[in-house]
Order: structure tokens, then C-alpha cells, then sequence
């Protein structure tokens, strides 16, 4: 469905991507993921034809990118983050608008503005401003914009960023039940759990590069079985970080924390020995089996501390 | 895909109460504003200035520099006594704009050859303007010149008194020796002050597109519409011509709503009439020029900047910039020479003679021919360059 081989783009001097090779079955939830400035928005933006790149091959839908877009891009449809909809105009108008400058016309039109309704939940909405909308309903309606042209391939860009978790659950929902309509998705988010939940298959980006690939449980798999994170109470930063690197398997993420992987006694006590000894106070330790965010944490957090 | 782009823009716009104030309530007010309060700088027959005289002489002589200044309907005579320097003061700094003072010994220097001290003294307010001052000198030498003439006149009745009687009856009134005609008016048809200024202002008023229309796009821009519709195979000259047909219709509304103004509201307030020229074509020309000029503006500034706010402030200075320089604010005759060469870097400048030529010199179709194809050009060129910006910015994803 997508193949992407030795791709290649750089802003100016700056490489963005670097020889990444990536693969996409038909029919499932895939996961990209990667800390800011990673790559993914990028790579998003490459594969809807927004970006051009230097170097690699691209073939969706069988056909190569480069020459075949506008065909691609009918079949395909790009979800942003942010609401890109109308705040002036209704639900139905909004649908209309991006239907009419798609040139989608007569039953299809009906046909399709129907299911993208009644896929989002918006029936009891159609007439109503989406200024007037919560968070969660322009979250629907933007992902109602996006299957007008009924694609094969839906790119969303963290599409639940910002709101509330029950419309975040039916959201997720909705992204789930593509799967029974044979559609590929393609999935960003900093949010590990939704990944866990939805997807089938993921990859990690950092810096550019694919650092994994694989089914969810092949990922884990791979992996080692538990881990430990220490959370401490507004410590210095820069003491924390000079901790984490002088030992093996331990990073800092978030500023406040450190994750340990496979933490033995020997290792923590050695580790909160040296805690001590810098009077950092300790708000709370948990053990934990290995799972999605602390592999992305132990895949990217050298590089990206914050992550 | 067009149908669709216009549709939603035109119902943007409908729903914005603020572009709708903007693009047509405020021109209109502007139209109605500008004629009323030019009325009496380019009509002739209400007073521009006032004065007051203060006689010293006493004479018939001085009584008749008060008597044919009256005729001026330029001027208006307020009746003050003043007494002493406090008062000229006072005078000048209240609704005195001039005032004539004539010494003691007017009709004895009158027939002087040589004079030791000027006949007149005028003191002036400092707001006076110095082109309405030259009014006031022109009229008062012309008076002096006149009295001059009957003094030597008299002078010869007694010496020569066959020639003296020839200059009996010589007319010094402006309507008996000068024969004025207005350029493309019938005989004795002057132009009305409606008729001189509302064509800057239809000029002025069609840039005001250039707010709502880049707010608009700059909205669409920061919130990814525009690159939702980019990744929905909508190529930037399909945008671009989604917002220039609009626009175009919009600013045809306002140019027919501000000549709808000029010819049935301003008469209501007792200024003239606005006439609509000979040539509907021609009107239409220079509008669709000014279109395009405007929207090129617009569109170049929305691509150009990153916030609405930038917009707004740049998009309201460059409307007052292009005005100033293109003679709308203040008329081209008025401006030195170099400011009269600069006027014509202005796409202003070039509608307002396209207009000019169609409402007050009477002119067809085939004399805007150039104007227009200058303002079309300039609004492609600036769409070019938009286009070019904005495709960059795309990529880049800036």
C-alpha cells in the first residue's frame, strides 16, 4: 500500500530524513511515532505531496508518488492537527464547500457526505455554526472533511490533541472502524496509549531515521521485560541528567524523571545512593512490565531529553 | 470547484459583520462624508474665507475696495470693529480668516507712481492655507489695479479729456472678460464638487478589500484550510482565482453602491448630483483594473505576512500610502512637480485619471484603454508574485 525506500529530505543544510525505509500493509492502523522534530510531520507532509524530497522512492497505491499525486491524492486524505474547517460556516456547509472544490457531485456527493456524517456522529449537528461546536465535535467534523472523497488512505496528525478524554475515546472509536472498511491508516500521536489501543503495526522515528518497526507485540517483544521509573520533586536538570548517564540503561525523560531498564537491586541502590548524596527528594518509584512508552523513551530520550 | 470557492467565500464574508462594515457601509459613509464636506472647496458659490476691513481712510475710495470685494462670493465679510492689536487677535483667532486694513492715506498713495508703503495691509489667520492667501491677493490687486486705472482715468479728463471719456465704461468683472469652459462640458456647465471628488473616493474605498480579504486568507492559512485544500488537489492559480472572482464581484457591488450614494443620497444633504459620464464601458473597465490592482495588494500582503495583525496594519497603511501619493487625499494640481511625477508610481493615480476621464471630462471607453491595462497589469504582476511567495512558504511549510 505504501513503500518508501532510502528517502531523503533536507531543509537547507539540515537533513530531516536520512535514508528511511518504510512499509505499509493494505487495511491497517499504523502507528507513527517520534518526539517533536523527529520527522513525522515531514514525512506526513512528503506523502501527501506537500513537501518535495531529494532523494528515494515512494510508491502508494502501487503507483509512484512523484508522478502520480493528483491520482494519489484522490484516493488518499490528509487530516491535520489543527481544525482546518470553517468556523463561519455550518457543518453541512463546511462538508459541501470541501466536497464542491473536490469536484464530488450528484449521488456520490449525498452518498458520501452521508457516510462522513454518520461515521462522526454529526446527524443532530448538520445546521449548526462549527464555531458553535466543542472541542470534540470540530475534532469529528474535521475527520468528516477528510473521508468525503470515501479514501483509501486516511493521515492523521494527532487528531485528539487537546480534548477531553470521552470524545478522545470516541474519536478513537471512529479511526478504529476504517479498519472494517478496508481502509489504511496512517496514525501520529504522542500518546502511547492511543498507539497501543488502535494500531497494528508502528514505527519508532527519532531524528530522521526508523530507530524500529513492527507489529505492537513484536515491538514489545523484542524488548526487555520491566522497567522502573524514578520520579523526583523539581530536582536540578542538569544533576539529573549527569546521574542518568553514569549508568548503563537509565535516562532521563520529561525534565523530573528517570527510567530504569531491567532495574536490579544492585542498580537502583546504586542509583538512589547517588540521588542522595545530591539531596534530590523522591516523589514516587514504579515498576513497571516493559511497554510502549518505555521503549519510545529508551529509543529516543538521549537525544531528546524531553521526550 | 470555482462554484464552490465562491459560494463559501461570499458566505464568509456575508456572515462577517465587520468586512461587511468595511467593504460596503464604510465606503459609502466615506463617499457621503468627503462629498459634504468638499462641497464649498470646489463649488463656487459659497464663501471659502471670511474677513473684515478695517477703514482708516474713510474715503470713497476705501468704501469701494469694501463694495467690490463684496462682490467676490470667494469671500465672506464679517462685520467687527477692531480697535487695537488685542482684538485683531481675538479676530484672526476666531472665525476671521483675513483681515484688510486700509491706512489714512490710501487715496492719496493710490495715484503715487512710486509707493513708499504698500496700500494694504492684510493680516492673515495661520491657518490659512498660502494657495487660498494668493486668492485673496489676486482678488485685492485686481480692485487696486482697477481703482488705479479710474484715478489716472480722472487725471486724464482733465488734461485729455477725449481719451479719458474711451475708457469710460471699461468692464473689469471677470465674467465679462474671461470666457471659461470646463474640458468635455457644454458651454457654462461647471463641474460640481461631487463630481470632482467622489471619483478619489470610489478609488479609495475599492482598496478597502485589501483587510478583509488577506484577514480571510491569512485565517485560512494558520489554521491549514488552505493546505487541507492543497492536499485536496487544488493548485495555488485555482486558489488564487477563488478569491480573485469574488472579490471582483464585491468590489463592482462597491463601485456601483458609491455612485448609487453619490447620485441619490448626496443631493438629499444639498450637494450636486453625481452624473455618471458618457461611457458605462469605460466605468467598468477602470473598476475591473482597480480590481485587480486591489486584490493583487491584498494578496501579495496576506502571503507576505504571518499574522492578521501584520495584515491590518500593513494593508491600511499601503491604502493610505497609495492615496497620498496617488493624488487622492490631497488633488495632483496641488502637489509640486515632483510630487505631481511621483503620483504615477500609484495604482490610485491611474484609476482616478481613468475615472476622472469618464466622469468629469466626458471621455469614452477607448481613453481608459491605457489606465486599465496598467491596473490589470499591476494586479497580475503582484498576483505573480504572490503566487511565487505563497508556493515557497507552502513547501517550506512556513
Amino acid at each position: 500500500m505504501i513503500s518508501i525506500r532510502n528517502l531523503v529530505k533536507r531543509y537547507d543544510d539540515q537533513l530531516a530524513l536520512k535514508q528511511l525505509n518504510l512499509s505499509v500493509e493494505k487495511g491497517i492502523i499504523f502507528g507513527l511515532l517520534g518526539p517533536n522534530g523527529a520527522g513525522k510531520t515531514t514525512l506526513i507532509s512528503i506523502l501527501n505531496g506537500l513537501t518535495n524530497f531529494q532523494e528515494g522512492e515512494i510508491e502508494i497505491l502501487g503507483l509512484p508518488l512523484r508522478k502520480n499525486l493528483k491520482a494519489i491524492r484522490r484516493r488518499s486524505t490528509f487530516i491535520p492537527q489543527s481544525l482546518a474547517l470553517y468556523d463561519h460556516l455550518s457543518v453541512i456547509e463546511n462538508l459541501r464547500f470541501f466536497a464542491g472544490i473536490q469536484s464530488i457531485s450528484g449521488e456520490t456527493l449525498r452518498k458520501n457526505i452521508d457516510y462522513a456524517i454518520s461515521v462522526n456522529r454529526l446527524q443532530p449537528l448538520t445546521e449548526k455554526k462549527a464555531s458553535t461546536l466543542s472541542g470534540g465535535q470540530k475534532r469529528r467534523l474535521n475527520i468528516a472533511i477528510g473521508l468525503l472523497n470515501n479514501p483509501d488512505i486516511l493521515y492523521f496528525d494527532e487528531p485528539t490533541v487537546g480534548i477531553d478524554p470521552e470524545s478522545r475515546g470516541e474519536i478513537l472509536e471512529t479511526i478504529r472502524s476504517f479498519k472494517h472498511d478496508n481502509k489504511t491508516v496512517i496514525y501520529t500521536s504522542h500518546y502511547m496509549e492511543e498507539i497501543e489501543k488502535i494500531c497494528d503495526e508502528a514505527a519508532i522515528l527519532n531524528a530522521g531515521e526508523i530507530v524500529r518497526q513492527g507489529s505492537l507485540t513484536s515491538l514489545l517483544q523484542n524488548n526487555n521485560d520491566h522497567s522502573a521509573v524514578i520520579e523526583c520533586i523539581h530536582p536540578n536538570r542538569e544533576q539529573l541528567s549527569k546521574i542518568a548517564d553514569g549508568h548503563d540503561g537509565t535516562e532521563l525523560f520529561n525534565s523530573n524523571k528517570l527510567m530504569v531498564l531491567r532495574p536490579n537491586s544492585k542498580k537502583m541502590a546504586a542509583l538512589l545512593a547517588d540521588l542522595e548524596a545530591k539531596d534530590i527528594q523522591l516523589k514516587q518509584i514504579r515498576y513497571d512490565s516493559i511497554n510502549l512508552e518505555s521503549l519510545f523513551i529508551s529509543l529516543t530520550s538521549r537525544e531528546n531529553p524531553d521526550a | 470547484m470555482l462554484k464552490a470557492m465562491l459560494i463559501k467565500e461570499f458566505i464568509l464574508i456575508m456572515r462577517d459583520k465587520h468586512a461587511l462594515a468595511a467593504l460596503f457601509i464604510m465606503p459609502s459613509i466615506f463617499i457621503l462624508i468627503m462629498s459634504m464636506a468638499l462641497k464649498d472647496t470646489f463649488g463656487n458659490d459659497h464663501a471659502l474665507l471670511n474677513y473684515t476691513i478695517i477703514d482708516r481712510n474713510q474715503t470713497v475710495q476705501s468704501e469701494q475696495v469694501n463694495t467690490l470685494l463684496r462682490v467676490n462670493t470667494l469671500f465672506q465679510k464679517h462685520d467687527l470693529v477692531i480697535k487695537d492689536q488685542t482684538e485683531l487677535q481675538k479676530a484672526l483667532n476666531g472665525d476671521v480668516h483675513f483681515v484688510i486694513s486700509i491706512p489714512s492715506d490710501f487715496t492719496e498713495n493710490l495715484g503715487k507712481k512710486q509707493l513708499d508703503t504698500a496700500l494694504l495691509h492684510i493680516d492673515v489667520a495661520a491657518d490659512v492655507k498660502p494657495e487660498m492667501v494668493s486668492l485673496v491677493k489676486a482678488a485685492l490687486a485686481g480692485i487696486i489695479r482697477q481703482q488705479r486705472l479710474q484715478k489716472i482715468q480722472n487725471d486724464l479728463k482733465i488734461f485729455l479729456p477725449d481719451i479719458a471719456q474711451k475708457l469710460d465704461g471699461f468692464s473689469f468683472e471677470a465674467q465679462d472678460v474671461l470666457d471659461i469652459h470646463y474640458n468635455g462640458m457644454k458651454a457654462e456647465q461647471v463641474p460640481s464638487s461631487t463630481q470632482q471628488s467622489v471619483p478619489s473616493w470610489i478609488v479609495f474605498g475599492m482598496f478597502f478589500i485589501i483587510i478583509p480579504m488577506s484577514t480571510i486568507f491569512i485565517n485560512e492559512r494558520t489554521q491549514n484550510t488552505l493546505l487541507r485544500m492543497h492536499a485536496m488537489n487544488i493548485s495555488i492559480p485555482a486558489l488564487f482565482t477563488g478569491k480573485i472572482v469574488p472579490y471582483m464581484v464585491i468590489n463592482q457591488i462597491q463601485v456601483w453602491l458609491m455612485i448609487g450614494v453619490g447620485i441619490f443620497i448626496v443631493p438629499l444633504l444639498g450637494a450636486e448630483a453625481l452624473t455618471l459620464g458618457n461611457s458605462i464601458a469605460g466605468l467598468v473597465m477602470v473598476s475591473t483594473g482597480l480590481s485587480l490592482a486591489a486584490i493583487g495588494t491584498s494578496i501579495l500582503i496576506a502571503v507576505s505576512v504571518n499574522t492578521v495583525e501584520q495584515a491590518t496594519t500593513i494593508g491600511g497603511i499601503s491604502n493610505i500610502l497609495f492615496g497620498a501619493i496617488g493624488g487622492i487625499m490631497v488633488p495632483k494640481f496641488f502637489m509640486p512637480q515632483v510630487m505631481q511625477t511621483l503620483t504615477n508610481i500609484s495604482p490610485m493615480s491611474w484609476g482616478l485619471e481613468g475615472f476622472l476621464d469618464i466622469f468629469l471630462r466626458g471621455l469614452g471607453a477607448q481613453a481608459v484603454i491605457k489606465e486599465s491595462l496598467a491596473l490589470a497589469g499591476f494586479g497580475v504582476g503582484l498576483l505573480m508574485i504572490a503566487w511565487l511567495i505563497f508556493s515557497y512558504r507552502t513547501k517550506r511549510g512556513i
